[in-house]
């Protein structure tokens, strides 16, 4: 059927990303000056004028014929042996984060590959938005770009393979405005193995494996995934673990069953991905009962401008140990902490703008539309949605990790 | 020195646009709002002075149950059963 995308100015590259992955580079693209939304519909109606005659030449002329998309197996590219060289000349093509990169020559490739089994012409996952072919070869590419190690690939493999779970909702995750990334949750032996740091600090600077895996994700689905920044990938702000973001739970310091366990993994080594905000701190220093830790816990979950209130999904709790030994001390389960936070972190429908409950209630309308008076929307649709997980170390903090919304957390057992 | 292209390849195949009516007389237009604030608003005054300058019968609209969650297959036939040509959106 002859159709016709319509957008705004700012969002064409991801339009235009969109339309080459569908196999359809010639589909007509018309756009307005940004924003359409937050202004007065006035407005919006008013630019539709300037794009009508677009919109039809588009609807009603037949596009030159489309070319084959770029494809081909291995590239060899010649870059500059001079490795200060290198790092511009990696910036040039769109292919570094920013940090100096290692060059992903095929030695260092081959030794990244020679601890998997997996041929290297294997295609581990399609990578939206570009629909990118995760090959081991190139997601061994990426690793060594990131620094990472062979004994990393394992964990990096895992998780390519988890976000490319339809339940992770990648295409948004990637080419969203809102601020997200994958968060890299490590449980069982191999964390301990790779010295995946669990402690204190632990979302911080200084850990080797935590810094390499998390950025060998995140380049392999800036460059196999085609989500770039300013182009495809729409982020507002984005945030400090668009560089890198991974931790393993502290299992040792934990009172409760793992994450893992609770995915039915127990004991096994795993990789749970969560397309995460940066996390916000929960500080208290007072508390010495579970129900005043749920009070403190409560309140930084309970806001207004959360995507989690609207959408759903898992925001995660990261207890640190000391708060996480004082939510157990009276005999709490795991699940009654989560329950507790939930029927605690209700937000009053009142606290709403009124715009936003219109938005709102569209899209979720059980939660905001023809509410009685003193309803209220909670930050999880479900307590069972609701993550915990306990990290990092000696002190009276905890973190809240709130996501994009639309995805669910996905977990995958490391094996290769 | 020579290093691994880390984009590698992409598994985007080529299809072939829909072949363009020569005008949008008599016909009926789809709008598929991606649910975003506003886009219903631009989607249905563009097919509103679309229809006005061309001569359309009609203008049907339909929406996504997110902007982050692609049209159901339901909606996708419905919009081809019922109409001739179609208006989507992307963007804020």
């Amino acid at each position: 059927m002859p159709c016709v995308v319509l957008g705004t100015d700012e969002f064409s590259p991801l339009a235009r990303a969109q339309v080459t992955a569908k196999g359809l580079p010639g589909l007509p693209v018309v756009t307005v000056s940004h924003p359409i939304g937050g202004i007065p519909a006035a407005t919006v109606a008013a630019k539709a004028e300037s794009i009508v005659d677009r919109v039809l030449r588009g609807l009603t002329t037949n596009p030159d014929a489309d070319a084959a998309p770029s494809g081909g197996d291995t590239q060899l590219v010649e870059a500059p042996p001079d490795i200060d060289e290198f790092q511009g000349w990696l910036m040039e093509r769109g292919w570094g984060d920013g940090l100096p990169a290692i060059p992903p020559t095929r030695e260092r490739i081959a030794r990244m590959l020679a601890v998997t089994r997996r041929r290297a012409d294997e295609v581990a996952a399609i990578l939206v938005p570009r629909l990118g072919r995760a090959t081991l070869e190139v997601i061994a590419a990426n690793a060594v770009l990131a620094g990472a190690l062979p004994e990393h690939l394992s964990v990096i493999l895992a998780a390519v393979e988890a976000v490319a779970d339809p339940a992770f909702n990648l295409q948004a995750i990637q080419t969203t405005t809102h601020p997200c990334s994958p968060l890299l949750i490590v449980n069982g032996p191999i964390a301990r193995r790779l010295g995946i740091h669990a402690g204190g600090n632990v979302l911080g600077q200084g850990a080797r494996a935590n810094a390499v895996i998390g950025r060998a994700l995140r380049l392999i689905l800036q460059n196999v995934g085609g989500a770039r920044p300013g182009k495809e990938d729409r982020a507002t702000h984005g945030h400090p673990g668009k560089y890198s973001y991974c931790l393993a739970e502290n299992e040792a310091a934990s009172p409760w069953e793992s994450l893992a366990a609770e995915r039915g993994f127990a004991g096994e080594s795993t990789v749970t991905v969560c397309g995460s905000e940066a996390p916000h701190n929960i500080n208290d220093h007072a508390s010495t009962t579970p129900p005043a830790i749920v009070a403190t816990v409560s309140s930084v979950a309970a806001t207004v401008g959360s995507n989690n209130i609207y959408l759903g999904g898992e925001p995660l709790v990261l207890l640190g140990p000391e708060h996480a030994a004082t939510a157990a001390s009276t005999g709490w389960s795991k699940d009654e902490f989560k329950r507790q936070v939930w029927e605690h972190s209700a937000v009053p429908l009142a606290r709403f703008a009124p715009e936003n409950i219109a938005r709102f209630e569209t899209i979720y309308p059980e939660g905001f539309k023809d509410r009685p008076p003193g309803a209220v929307a909670c930050f999880a649709r479900d307590w069972r949605d609701i993550m915990v997980v306990v990290a990092g170390g000696a002190g009276k903090h905890s973190a809240l990790i709130p996501t994009f919304g639309a995805t669910r957390s996905v977990t995958r057992q490391i094996t290769d | 020195m020579q290093i691994i292209d880390p984009t590698g390849s992409s598994a985007a195949t080529a299809k072939t646009l829909a072949k363009r009516p020569s005008s949008l007389e008599g016909v009926t237009i789809a709008l598929l709002d991606n649910s975003k604030p506003n886009a219903a608003v631009l989607l249905a005054r563009v097919g509103e002075l679309l229809a006005a300058r061309s001569g359309a019968h009609a203008i049907r609209a339909w929406g996504k149950p997110g902007s982050s969650i692609g049209a159901s297959p339901a909606v996708l036939e419905e919009i081809a059963s019922e109409a001739r040509v179609a208006l989507t959106a992307s963007a804020d």
